[in-house]
């Protein structure tokens, strides 16, 4: 692990309930985001538009599936660089179909996704591998592969993007050390907690420093305990310049964190404030 | 290094997916075995066909009455068809060595010494490039003042069209069953891609998930494809060794073969060469099998 300032006491602890004060452990975290997320450079291989533009943009989204059902209808907004966002509300409200269509898995029918600057309908097909590098995403069922430990499962991500040997050697450890993992590298996905697995997709997401952090219900499988410490660590990775957007319906853990809430329902925008709970402010469902 | 973790995730998948993988790897077997077992016998029958080719001369007959002119003549147009490549040799065959032939021939030649004289004709015996071409020499020389009129001109006009349709028919039949051969395998080995594409499907997931590009995820399957091809060829090789040195070699070895007496071993491919074909042929299999089925059903 890689040892900060004060280095007597662990970088974290599992379930720390998140405040904005100030923690030492920040420090590890920016460390290890080698390069500055936010000065505009470029790194190699990175398509997004440097610029002060939003990270996420949806300008008048339909998306229709087959059979005429709404994912989305005509949705706008935008996500700014930095921000962390919860997108909440029921099942089929299209929260799988927003987090879609911007890693381009799906095309929207109508309108226009720009994710780092990038028009994605006028993205190549080959080119669809680098967004998706330059996104992280961490789903509920976390997507670990079974018959590799947690340590392979994080390098998997740095091999499958080019890197060297030695870099891997070096970057695993660290990150997997970083999201609370010490003494578990060896571990296969099957003899590790729920909370763990979720902490190694969360690794792995991390691992090629993306611009954007996407999960989708990271805590749909997970108890209340564990899903803090899930919540808290996507919040530091957030305090490095991260963006980050979580989908989910914990109710609990959207209205303790009071972040940005975007609620969908039947693939339309029916709330969008900041600071704010699972329910608006009249305590209705979220609508 | 990405060389290295291609080979490593093919072996992987290959382990996790043992049943799969000898799928594949039997049918790539099976297919090279059977084309394998096809060529050396496909080229033994045609060099069978050949040597029986070969042997279709034809016999222009020349009357005792022709003139030293006129005989100078027919074999100045025989020997002008060799020009143009329709004729290999024109031999010719005097009436006294027509007859030493058949006096060697008979079991009883003291008949012959009963003849008032020699009965038989001069010939030239005319041996043609192609069986083929008995049919121009015939057309040529046919109206030949030289010509013998009651012998003319002879040749085994049956034999050679049979050994021709025969030939002719053998090499599409070789062609139309490596043919279908070929596809089954590559069929074959796509599908077995394809299960283990369906297999691996989360694997692909995560690795389109963490940004590998189409290659990258292709890769891995490709040599999958390819080292069942070439282990399948590798064994199906082994095996037709074992059946040449114990069955073929043995019954060619018999002092009257049939095998040796039609055609010849020399006209055939040699192993080695036939092995080199067979292994190329089962990592092609693989490679064009996965290609296919990664175009299908890899789309990222």
């Amino acid at each position: 692990m890689s040892d900060g300032p004060d280095s007597g006491r662990p970088a974290f602890t599992l379930v720390e309930v998140p405040q904005a004060t100030e923690d030492p452990a920040q420090d590890d975290m920016a460390a290890l985001f080698s390069a500055p997320v936010q000065d505009g450079t470029r790194r190699k291989g990175d398509i997004f538009r440097p610029g002060p533009g939003p990270m996420v943009e949806f300008r008048g989204v339909t998306k229709t599936y087959q059979g005429n059902s709404r994912g989305l209808d005509d949705v706008s907004l935008r996500i700014g660089t930095g921000e962390f966002v919860f997108l909440v509300g029921p099942s089929g409200s299209g929260k799988s179909t927003f987090i879609r269509l911007i890693i381009r898995e799906l095309r929207p029918t109508e309108g226009s996704v720009i994710v780092g600057g990038r028009e994605l309908g006028e993205l190549r097909r080959g080119k669809v591998p680098y967004l998706r590098r330059a996104i992280g995403c961490v789903f509920q069922d976390f997507r670990l592969l079974p018959d590799r430990t947690a340590a392979e499962n994080v390098a998997y991500a740095l091999q499958v993007t080019g890197h060297k040997k030695a870099e891997v050697r070096r970057r695993v450890p660290e990150i997997l050390s970083l999201v609370g993992l010490d003494g578990k590298y060896d571990r296969l996905p099957r003899e590790l907690s729920g909370g763990e697995q979720q902490r190694v997709s969360i690794a792995r997401a991390l691992v090629n420093h993306p611009r954007l952090l996407i999960a989708d219900e990271p805590t749909g499988n997970l108890d209340p305990e564990t899903s803090l410490g899930i919540m808290d660590l996507l919040l530091r990775i957030n305090r490095t310049g991260t963006t980050v957007l979580v989908a989910t319906h914990d109710r609990h853990t959207v209205d303790r964190m009071q972040m940005r809430v975007i609620a969908l329902q039947e693939g339309r925008v029916v709330r969008d404030e900041e600071s704010s709970g699972y329910h608006d402010r009249t305590g209705e469902v979220p609508a | 290094m990405r060389i290295g973790m291609f080979f490593r995730e093919a072996l992987r998948s290959i382990r996790a997916n043992a049943a799969i993988s000898v799928a594949a790897t039997v049918t790539a077997l099976i297919a090279v075995f059977i084309l394998g077992a096809f060529i050396p016998s496909f080229m033994y029958v045609r060099s069978a066909v050949d040597s029986q080719k070969a042997k279709v001369d034809v016999d222009v007959y020349i009357a005792d009455t022709a003139s030293v002119a006129q005989v100078n003549s027919l074999r100045d147009r025989l020997n002008g068809l060799r020009t143009d490549g329709t004729v290999a040799e024109v031999t010719y065959v005097s009436k006294e060595d027509a007859l030493r032939i058949m006096r060697e021939r008979l079991r009883d030649p003291s008949v012959l010494d009963e003849l008032p004289s020699n009965p038989l004709p001069a010939k030239f015996n005319v041996r043609p490039t192609d069986a083929e071409n008995a049919d121009v020499i015939v057309a040529a020389v046919k109206d030949d003042p030289a010509l013998d009129p009651t012998e003319g001109i002879v040749y085994p006009e049956s034999t050679a069209d049979r050994l021709l349709t025969a030939a002719k028919f053998v090499q599409w039949a070789g062609f139309v069953l490596i043919g279908i051969l070929l596809l089954a395998a590559v069929l074959l080995i796509g599908n077995t891609i394809r299960l283990s594409i369906f297999a691996r499907r989360r694997e692909v997931e995560v690795m389109r998930l963490v940004g590998a590009t189409n290659w990258f995820i292709r890769w891995p399957f490709m040599i999958e494809g390819v080292i069942c091809g070439l282990v399948g060829a590798v064994v199906a090789v082994g095996m037709l060794w074992g059946i040449k040195v114990g069955v073929v070699d043995a019954w060619a070895a018999g002092a009257d073969s049939a095998l040796t007496k039609t055609g010849s071993a020399a006209g055939t491919i040699a192993f080695p060469m036939l092995t080199l074909v067979l292994v190329g042929a089962g990592a092609l299999l693989g490679a064009i099998g996965s290609g296919i089925t990664l175009r299908r059903f890899l789309k990222v």
